[in-house]
C-alpha cells in the first residue's frame, strides 16, 4: 500500500507535465501574430531605424504626420511634417544614417537593460546572505534552499504566464521605446484601453514573445519579480514546509506580481489615472517600491500572519523573545551585495543608457541608503543604548526600498531625507510587528519592504520636482500645470493630485496584496497545512526537510547550546 | 597523584598554558565548556527583544600530577588566571586511583 501511494504523485506530475508540453506545442502556432498584425523580430534585425532617434530633448528625428485636423497646432505640426519630408526626399544618405542611429541607440539601451539586469539578478545572491545569517543555525540549510528554490520556480511561472499577463498589452499604453517599443504585445486578456487590468499576449514567451526587444524587457522584468519572490522568505522561514513554500512562488510569479506589475508599468488602469481621471501623472512608481518591494513585503505579511509566530518566539506572558541572528558577517556582506544590485534596479528602470538621468537615480539611491541605515541606527541606539547591525542592514535596505519609487524624479536632498524617514519607518514598523500586532517576521522583510515600499511611493507624491518625467504615462508631454516641460510634480512643488494619487496607490497596492494572498492561502492552509511539525520545527528543518544540515561538523557541539534550541 | 580541573576564562589560556607548562608538565588536555557559576548568565538586546545568555563559554584544563607538584601548579593557574573581576573560574583537585600509558602499559606514576 505505502508502495502504491508513494507513486501516485509521480504519476499525477508526469500528466501534468505531458499536459504543459501539449499546451506549449499548441500554443506556439496559435499564437502567431496573423499577418495585419505587427510582427515579432527575434532576430534584432528590425527593432531600431530611424523612428528610435531623438535629439537630448526627446523631440523624435521622424516627425510624424498630425492626424487630428480639430487640433489647435494642427498647421504648425503639418508644417514641420511637410518641411521634413521634403528635407528627407532631399537627402536619402541621412534617412539612412538615421536608421544606423536609431539602431545603435536601441543597441545601447539594450545593453544598459541587459546588464543591469544581471546586476539585479546577483541580488539574490544578497538576499540569500542576508536572511541565511538572520536566523538560526539550525535552519540556515533550509534558508539557502528557500533562497533557491525561490528563483527557480518563480522564474518558470513568470516565463508560462506571468510575463504575458504584465506585459501583454504594454504597447497600447506603456510601449518601451527605449527597446523599440514591443509593438507586438498589444493585448489586454481582461480590461481594455486606458483600463487594462491583464495583458493577455507573449505566453511561454512565443509567438508575440518571441522578439528581441520583448525578451530584452523579459529578463530586466523577470528579475524584479524574482525580488518579490526572495522578500517574502524572509518573513515565512524557519517554519513553512517546502511544498507550501514552492506554491507561494508560483503564486507571486505567475500572477499576483504580475497583476500589479501590469496595472502600474504595463500600462494599466493605475498608471493611466491621469488621462482618464485627471489625478497627476496617473500612478507613478519608478522603479518598483511597491511594484516590487510593497506587493512582497504585504504578501509576505499575510503568510506571516497565517502561518502564526515560531514556536517560543512569545512567552507565557505574551513578550516576544529574541532569536539571534547567527552570522552577522553574512547579514552586512549580504547587505552590500544588496545594494551593489540596487544599482543596477533604480538606474536600470530606465531601459535606457541614453536616458542620461541615469546618474541621478544612482547617486539618489546611494544616498537613501546611507541616511536610512544612520537614521535606523541612531534611533536604535537612542531607544536602546546601543547600534545593533541588524538593524542598521535593515535601515540601509529601508532607504533603498523607499527612495526606489521616487529615485528619478526627486533631487539628492529630497533623497537623504526619504532615506531618513524610511529608517525611522522600519525601526518603528519591527517594533511594531513584533510588540503590537504580533507577526513574527525574522527578518524584518514587512517592514523593510512592505511599510517602507509604500512610504516610497508616497514619497513621490511629495518630493518629486517636476526636472523629470514630462510626458510620463501620456501625461503632459508638452506642458503641465500650464508649464512646458515638467514632469511627474509632488504635493511641495505643487500638485496635490499627484499626491493623492500616490497615497490611494500605495495603499490600494497593500490591501491587495496582503488581501490576495490572506484569501488564498487561507483555503491552501485549510486543505494542506503550510506549517511543519512541532516536532521539526524545534530540531531545525535542515535534516528533517533536506536531509543535510548547513553546518554538519558542529550539530553535536550545537544540539545542546541555547541559543539553537 | 592528582588530577587539577581549573575551569578558566577563554581570553586566560595561553597565559595559564604559558605558566604551568614552565612548571614542568608533561601533558594538558584542554575541553571548551559551557556553564555558570556565581556570575550566571548576561542579558543581551536582538533587535529590541533582551535575550539571556545562561552559559557562558569557558575553558576546562585537566591535568595530571605528582602529588608535590599540585601546590606550585594552583598557585600558577591561580595567578595566571586571575583578572579580579567575577567569571575567573575554580580549581577543582581530587585524588586519583590509577594512571596507564596505552602504548606501553605504564601504570601509575611512570605513565604520567
Amino acid at each position: 500500500m505505502v508502495h502504491v501511494s508513494a507513486r501516485r504523485p509521480r504519476q499525477w506530475l508526469l500528466k501534468a507535465v505531458v499536459a504543459m508540453l501539449f499546451a506549449q506545442w499548441l500554443a506556439g502556432p496559435v499564437i502567431i501574430a496573423r499577418a495585419d498584425e505587427p510582427q515579432p523580430d527575434p532576430a534584432g534585425i528590425a527593432t531600431g531605424d530611424k523612428t528610435s532617434t531623438s535629439d537630448a530633448g526627446g523631440n523624435a528625428f521622424v516627425i510624424t504626420a498630425p492626424t487630428d485636423k480639430t487640433a489647435p497646432d494642427y498647421a504648425t505640426t503639418k508644417k514641420a511634417f511637410d518641411d521634413f519630408t521634403a528635407q528627407a526626399a532631399k537627402e536619402p544618405l541621412a534617412m539612412k544614417l538615421a536608421d544606423n542611429v536609431g539602431h545603435l541607440r536601441i543597441a545601447a539601451n539594450f545593453s544598459w537593460t541587459l546588464l543591469t539586469g544581471y546586476l539585479v539578478l546577483f541580488m539574490q545572491a544578497g538576499f540569500a546572505l542576508l536572511t541565511c545569517g538572520l536566523v538560526r543555525k539550525k535552519n540556515a540549510g533550509h534558508l539557502m534552499m528557500l533562497n533557491f528554490a525561490a528563483y527557480v520556480f518563480a522564474f518558470l511561472a513568470y516565463y508560462v504566464c506571468g510575463f504575458a499577463f504584465q506585459y501583454g498589452g504594454c504597447a497600447i499604453n506603456a510601449a518601451p521605446t527605449q527597446l523599440g517599443g514591443t509593438p507586438t504585445l498589444d493585448h489586454f486578456a481582461i480590461g481594455s484601453g486606458l483600463w487594462g487590468i491583464l495583458g493577455g499576449k507573449g505566453f511561454f514567451l512565443s509567438g508575440p514573445g518571441y522578439d528581441a526587444g520583448s525578451l530584452c524587457l523579459t529578463l530586466f522584468e523577470v528579475v524584479f519579480m524574482e525580488t518579490a519572490g526572495y522578500i517574502i522568505v524572509g518573513a515565512i522561514c524557519e517554519r513553512i514546509t517546502f511544498g507550501a513554500f514552492l506554491l507561494c512562488e508560483l503564486f507571486v510569479g505567475g500572477i499576483l506580481y504580475p497583476m500589479f506589475g501590469c496595472w502600474v508599468w504595463g500600462g494599466g488602469w493605475l498608471s493611466q489615472l491621469g488621462n482618464t481621471m485627471g489625478l497627476g501623472h496617473g500612478y507613478v512608481d519608478f522603479a518598483g517600491s511597491t511594484v516590487v518591494h510593497g506587493i512582497g513585503g504585504f504578501c509576505a505579511m499575510a503568510l506571516a500572519v497565517i502561518l502564526g509566530p515560531r514556536i517560543g518566539k512569545y512567552g507565557p506572558d505574551g513578550k516576544p523573545r529574541a532569536f539571534p541572528a547567527h552570522n552577522l558577517v553574512y547579514v552586512v556582506t549580504g547587505t552590500f551585495i544588496l545594494l551593489f544590485g540596487w544599482m543596477g534596479f533604480n538606474p536600470g528602470s530606465t531601459l535606457a543608457a541614453s536616458d542620461l538621468r541615469i546618474s541621478v537615480i544612482a547617486v539618489n539611491t546611494n544616498l537613501a541608503a546611507v541616511a536610512g541605515a544612520a537614521s535606523a541606527m541612531f534611533l536604535w541606539y537612542y531607544l536602546f543604548g546601543k547600534p545593533d547591525v541588524t538593524m542598521a542592514c535593515n535601515g540601509m535596505l529601508a532607504g533603498l526600498v523607499a527612495i526606489t519609487a521616487p529615485c528619478a524624479f526627486v533631487s539628492p536632498n529630497s533623497a537623504v531625507i526619504i532615506g531618513l524617514l524610511a529608517g525611522i519607518l522600519v525601526d518603528l514598523g519591527v517594533l511594531f510587528n513584533e510588540r503590537v500586532i504580533k507577526v513574527d517576521d525574522p527578518c524584518g522583510a514587512i517592514s523593510v519592504h512592505g511599510y517602507c515600499g509604500w512610504l516610497g511611493a508616497v514619497c513621490v507624491g511629495i518630493f518629486a520636482d517636476g526636472t523629470y518625467g514630462a510626458g510620463w504615462n501620456g501625461v503632459g508631454a508638452t506642458t503641465y500645470l500650464g508649464k512646458a516641460g515638467l514632469g511627474v510634480t509632488g504635493l511641495l512643488h505643487g500638485d496635490s493630485k499627484q499626491f493623492i494619487t500616490q497615497i490611494g496607490g500605495a495603499t490600494l497596492m497593500a490591501i491587495y496584496a496582503f488581501g490576495f494572498t490572506y484569501v488564498v492561502f487561507s483555503l491552501v492552509n485549510a486543505v494542506v497545512p503550510m506549517r511543519v511539525s512541532k516536532e521539526v520545527e524545534m530540531e531545525g528543518l535542515d535534516v528533517p526537510e533536506f536531509g543535510l544540515p548547513a553546518y554538519p561538523e558542529d550539530e553535536l557541539v550545537d544540539a545542546g547550546s541555547p541559543v539553537a534550541a | 597523584m592528582k588530577r587539577i580541573d581549573a575551569v578558566i576564562k577563554p581570553s586566560k589560556l595561553d597565559e595559564v598554558k604559558a605558566s604551568i607548562t614552565a612548571l614542568g608538565i608533561t601533558g594538558l588536555t584542554v575541553s571548551e565548556v559551557k556553564g555558570f557559576g556565581r556570575q550566571k548568565g548576561h542579558t543581551e538586546m536582538y533587535r529590541g527583544t533582551e535575550y539571556t545568555v545562561d552559559f557562558l563559554p569557558k575553558i576546562l584544563i585537566t591535568i595530571i600530577v605528582a602529588d608535590e607538584l599540585v601546590e606550585p601548579i594552583v598557585k600558577s593557574i591561580s595567578d595566571s588566571a586571575r583578572s579580579g573581576k567575577i567569571g575567573d573560574g575554580k580549581i577543582f583537585v581530587t585524588a586519583l586511583d590509577d594512571v596507564i600509558r596505552i602504548r606501553t602499559g605504564e601504570r601509575g606514576k611512570d605513565a604520567i
